[in-house]
């Protein structure tokens, strides 16, 4: 791949041709906007321009800060509520899908489906399969002679109820990511295990789940990084609401920056979540390298 | 058709040096093949004629231009892929056509040295298909014609006949010996298969590690190798190389004594030869069985190779000093007979200390 | 169906009692989206009263011939089109150009360019957006398709995945087109570029299906109705919902947003998975 040089590109300018117009792009507004931000973390500034180095106050701030640490709890708490459920369910349909024929076909393209829609879509479709005013499942519980179920008013059933909806919405992904995964596995493996009469059960957890450990690792961990920046679903059906019951981080970033105007303080928050996510990330980094040698 | 001088040509790969001062004059239209074992450097001297490497120091003319500062697609020089390298998305017409059309060239002219091109090698029924649906050997024969519709001062070839099968290979040989004779250019084939290079070519540049071993016509390699790595890759099964020491004397000729004792008088002058560290060069072919006869060396036989036409017999002398020889296609020879060897001391080679090699004297070459 | 339909074959490689799983599972799955194509189809005073009544007719198309009487939605998806085709060409053609140098050019400071613009695959959109949008407003870009668009532009992913592309192609054609006089730009644009239409693809849906997606840039920096995308401007109807004409105007706008991309995806199915995969686990 090294080989040759001389016309590789006369003294490097036609390299800064190709590449320049990315590169320019990449640093006006990617790295200028990261650093930017980074210095915005440290300083108390406004919309109009005031700005005022505070040092590390902001994060002081974020610490004492009890609608940050709720939020911080929230977006917790959401994580485990749809990454272990994701992680099953779509375990569980790769599992029955991974096969040839156009029915298995069929049934992954549903299951994808929902992945393709954006969120505002997702969120109107599901706030009205959820609200106990004639919603979807409270016209299920009527018929079954119970009383309706008030999913995003109720302080506790809120980020459930977002959950729910976002397992719906994201599990395509995690599916197709096992499925590629599954067709790793030798066939002749199973021959092998059928030929010795080991039963389905048995199969799966000694032949089938040791072999996709490191695609389980992968989705655990892409999930968790892209759960962990829950948005759109929160802003949308609930506002964070009831009493920042269902208020993520990201959504406290929304509200503090653009809602609040207190932008320094605001990217201190993000700066806090970026950190997060760049473990999550780099763990993810370390699982897949380890999964490519 | 241009002569090619390469005057001190020296290359490395970071810590690694290829060339150190390599100079090389190649006549104009002559068929040269560069010969060396795998990794010594064949085809970083083709890339650097073409142009796709650049040498660190040096300088290369082709007929009376300087190339070695110009781009790739302006030195007059083509080349032949090892693997063809031929546009997959183009049709072989595009492919043929894609050099005349960045150099400009008029349409019509073009398709008229298009359609030349494809009638030389015969492949006007492949011009509209994709070079995915061609066999092998019609792929060479497209990168064969993209390489001469550009009607180059230079040709170049790197291991053109290494993708082949081996009955195609054989083909492909006559095939390009045929085109050389139509096509007159300069030619440079880089191979690591001495058939090839014997074969076709008019004059041999024998190379090992970056270092250029003898420039020669196929026979003066064979004959009159220069030195013990030129007698040991060219010729097969090897040449032997026996340890020998020299008689002493004052004829006109060498006389060198095998370390079982038996004498050989060649036909190498004794005039310049080192007195020390001498080994006796014997090609398979002028070692011949028969029974033992005193005076001769005698020797028992090893392993035997029958190749239907003739049989390679291994055998070891008395003092275990190992000999190729050569015998009929049905020998009888037997493995742990003892046998005589009847040599054809006039052929025999010497080599010095030095590796060089001194021959027989008045032999053509 | 015949008895002898019931096993083998017609069962397409499943049990009966996976099948039964599978299709009760793809029904949970349909169920909401058949929910909301059943109110959009309700006249709207009646779902006040009552959405059960959505399980029997009369019928309507009368939300839908709302919609189309609201230039608003229109002006959306007009829109949402613009910004992300112009997303999706622009991504196309400077991971392309950048994914060339990576792969077959020397430059100065190649190798620490590449690693930084691999870093910059870790780098979430919260960790920028807040900046951005104050640089936008001193350039005074909110409110506009430039300011929708560039953005997306700077997403790394796309020079990652062509330069591993163009890596791929075999050098010696790049040779090849060197000896046969090509410039750089020539080999670029006639010898390489044609071979990466696969990866043009996969990058291409990619791109397109994100930015039609993306919703928090464009919340914030589109304020303007007229400058809405169709993700900001269904998000926009929803919240206000109490002054909208009611459910099923509401459903209706959803099934009718959903459409477009639905298409997509039924079109390009295999692409969108791959290039979806591809890029969660690049
Ligand atoms: N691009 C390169 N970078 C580093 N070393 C190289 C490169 N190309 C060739 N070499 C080295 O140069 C030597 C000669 O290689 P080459 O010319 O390909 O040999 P040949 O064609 O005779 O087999 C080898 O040792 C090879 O490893
Ligand atoms: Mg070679």
């Amino acid at each position: 791949m090294s080989a040759g040089d001389g016309y590789r590109g006369r003294g490097g300018l036609v390299g800064y041709l190709f590449a320049g117009p990315y590169l320019v792009a990449y640093g006006a507004l990617l790295v200028y906007p990261l650093l930017a931000g980074m210095a915005l973390s440290l300083h108390k500034a406004d919309l109009f321009g005031g700005r005022e180095f505070v040092a590390f106050e902001n994060y002081r701030r974020l610490v004492s800060d009890t609608v940050f640490r709720q939020a911080v709890g929230n977006t917790l708490y959401f994580t485990l509520l749809t990454v272990p459920a994701l992680t099953v369910i779509s375990l569980a349909l790769a599992l029955a899908l991974n096969k040839a024929g156009r029915l298995a076909a069929f049934f992954r393209g549903v299951f994808f489906s929902s992945s393709v829609l954006s969120v505002t879509i997702v969120t109107l479709i599901w706030r009205f399969v959820l609200t106990p005013d004639g919603g979807l499942i409270a016209n299920g519980l009527k018929a079954a002679g119970r009383a309706p179920i008030p999913f995003l008013s109720d302080p506790h059933l809120a980020l459930p109820g977002i959950a729910l909806t976002t397992v719906w919405w994201c599990l395509g992904l995690p599916m197709m990511l096992f499925l590629a995964g599954l067709q790793q596995i030798p066939g002749e493996l199973y021959e092998a295990a059928a030929l010795d009469g080991t039963s389905a059960w048995r199969t799966f957890w000694r032949i089938t789940l040791p072999l996709i450990g490191r695609t389980l690792l992968v989705v655990v961990l892409i999930e968790s990084v892209m759960q962990f920046q829950l948005f759109g679903q929160s802003q949308i059906m609930t506002q964070g609401g009831p009493n920042g019951a269902s208020r993520p981080i990201v959504l406290f970033i929304y509200e503090v920056a653009f809602r609040r105007w207190d932008v320094g303080y605001a990217a201190s928050a993000s700066e806090v979540l970026f950190a997060l996510i760049l473990l999550a990330s780099a763990l993810q980094y370390a699982a897949t390298r380890e999964r490519r040698r | 058709m241009s002569s090619l001088e390469l005057t001190n040509i020296s290359k490395r790969f970071g810590a690694v040096s290829v060339f150190q001062g390599l100079s090389l004059t190649i006549a104009a239209g002559e068929f040269v093949a560069f010969l060396g074992p795998s990794g010594c450097g064949k085809s970083t001297l083709l890339r650097i004629i073409a142009g796709l490497e650049r040498a660190d120091s040096g300088e290369i003319r082709l007929g009376d231009q300087r190339i070695d500062t110009l781009a790739p697609g302006a030195r007059g020089v083509a080349m032949v892929f090892q693997h063809y390298a031929l546009y997959p998305h183009m049709t072989v017409r595009e492919n043929i056509a894609f050099g005349l059309r960045n150099g400009g060239a008029p349409k019509a002219e073009i398709a008229e040295r298009v359609a030349e091109a494809a009638r030389v090698l015969e492949i006007g029924p492949l011009l509209d298909k994709k070079p995915g649906t061609l066999s092998g050997g019609e792929r060479q024969r497209v990168a064969i014609g993209r390489a001469i519709v550009k009607q180059p001062r230079l040709f170049l070839f790197d291991e053109p006949l290494a993708n082949l099968d081996a009955a195609l290979r054989t083909r492909t040989r006559l095939e390009l010996a045929q085109l050389r004779r139509r096509v007159r250019a300069t030619m440079i084939m880089v191979t690591h298969d001495q058939v090839e290079a014997m074969t076709l070519a008019d004059r041999v540049v024998v190379m090992n590690q970056g270092e250029i071993q003898q420039v020669g016509t196929p026979m003066q390699i064979y004959d009159r190798p220069a030195n013990t790595f030129v007698a040991g890759f060219v010729g097969s099964p090897r040449m032997t190389l026996a340890p020998v020491g020299l008689v002493p004397g004052d004829a006109r000729f060498a006389t060198v004594r095998l370390g079982d004792g038996s004498q050989v008088s060649t036909r190498v002058p004794r005039a310049d030869l080192p007195s020390e560290g001498l080994l006796l060069g014997l090609r398979p072919e002028c070692v011949r069985l028969g029974p033992p006869r005193p005076g001769e060396p005698t020797a028992q036989v090893e392993f035997i190779e029958r190749l239907g036409d003739r049989t390679l017999v291994y055998v070891k002398l008395g003092d275990g000093t190992a000999v190729t020889a050569e015998d009929k296609g049905a020998s009888q020879a037997q493995v742990g007979q003892t046998v005589g060897l009847r040599l054809a001391a006039a052929a025999a080679h010497l080599f010095g200390p030095d590796g060089r090699g001194h021959h027989a004297a008045g032999r053509a070459g | 169906m015949t008895a002898a339909g019931v096993k083998g074959p017609s069962l397409a490689g499943f049990t009966p009692a996976g099948l039964a799983g599978v299709a009760l599972a793809a029904a949970v799955m349909i169920t909401p989206l058949l929910w909301t194509v059943g109110l959009s189809l309700k006249p709207n005073f009646e779902l006040m009263r009552d959405t059960s009544s959505v399980f029997g007719p009369p019928y309507t198309l009368e939300n839908y011939r709302a919609i189309l009487a609201n230039s608003n939605v229109f002006r959306w998806v007009f829109n949402s089109t613009v910004v992300s085709l112009s997303t999706t060409f622009g991504v196309l053609a400077l991971s392309s150009l950048a994914g060339y140098a990576f792969a077959r050019l020397e430059f100065r400071g190649r190798r620490a360019l590449f690693v930084a613009v691999l870093l910059g695959l870790a780098i979430p959109e919260q960790a920028v957006i807040i900046a951005r949008h104050q640089m936008f407003s001193a350039l005074h870009l909110h409110n506009t398709y430039p300011g929708l668009i560039l953005p997306g532009l700077s997403a790394p992913f796309g020079v990652f995945l062509m330069t591993q592309y163009f890596r791929g192609i075999p050098v010696e054609l790049d040779e090849a087109a060197l000896l046969d006089g090509a410039s750089h730009f020539t080999i670029f644009w006639k010898v390489l570029l044609p071979l990466t239409l696969p990866a043009q693809a996969t990058l291409g849906i990619f791109t397109f299906l994100a930015s039609w997606n993306d919703y928090w840039w464009p919340l914030i920096s589109a304020t303007r109705s007229s400058m809405f995308t169709l993700t900001v401007g269904v998000a926009s109807s929803q919240m206000n919902f109490a002054q909208t004409s009611g459910l099923g105007y509401l459903m209706a706008q959803a099934v009718f947003a959903s459409v477009p991309i639905l298409i997509v995806y039924a079109l390009f199915q295999q692409h969108i998975v791959r290039a979806v995969a591809g890029a969660a686990t690049r």
